[in-house]
């Protein structure tokens, strides 16, 4: 993994066009604002790990299984 | 076309009735075209089943259904790939799970789908919304005391 310094509203460019800047450091806490196209989607890990498990975990379900929803 | 699916069988679809998904769904990013089944049993489910993986499928419901006052709040950008006009109808589905034996909808996780341009997509709401929401069954009309 590639590990930067950086300073309260320095950045960092990957690729062309996407922009991440640090905004604000508070004790552990730290800031980013980020500009990317449109095209591309941003979001927090942890969120975005739980959309994924539940999912796939909705691929499991078989039609035999949704009969009682909303009955 | 026909598409095979493990769950219904092959299905002769029209390739206007596919949805294209640019970026997929989360977790099946590179399943780009699906299609929108009713459920054979019941009426409060669909699937939205793969076009290229038969054995991918995902039982969705309309969260308003179930939740009334259930809005999408996501940024306009977050909406840029569905090209939405003024008159397209634009349809909000919600991912159906399991958990602790019952089901759930992800309210967090809607997938977003332009039915004029058949267009979608599944976004992240900057609400707190719940990834498990209970579907629990629809309350009873209240009954009229005599």
């Amino acid at each position: 993994m590639l590990v930067l310094s950086r300073h309260r509203d320095e950045s960092i460019m990957i690729g062309d066009d996407i922009v991440v800047t640090i905004v604000d450091i508070r004790g552990d806490k730290v800031r980013l604002g980020i500009d990317a196209p449109q095209d591309i989607p941003v979001h927090r890990q942890e969120v975005y790990e739980a959309i994924r498990r539940e999912n796939r975990k909705a691929g499991q379900i078989q039609p035999s299984e949704t009969r009682d929803i909303g009955q | 076309m026909q598409i095979s699916t493990t769950r219904f069988g092959t299905l002769c679809v029209d390739v206007d009735d596919l949805i294209h998904f640019p970026h997929g769904i989360v977790g099946f990013e590179d399943c780009q075209r699906w299609i929108l089944l009713a459920d054979p049993q019941n009426s409060a489910v669909g699937w939205m089943q793969s076009a290229e993986r038969p054995a991918t499928a995902l039982p969705v419901v309309s969260p308003r259904r179930f939740v009334d006052s259930y809005r999408v709040r996501v940024t306009r950008d977050q909406l840029a790939g569905l090209n939405l006009s003024e008159r397209d109808r634009l349809y909000v589905l919600c991912v159906v799970g399991k958990r602790d034996g019952g089901y759930v909808m992800n309210l967090r996780a809607p997938v977003l789908v332009n039915l004029d341009r058949r267009l979608g997509c599944q976004v992240i709401t900057h609400d707190d919304q719940p990834l498990h929401m209970a579907l629990t069954k629809p309350p009873a009309p209240l009954q009229k005391s005599a």
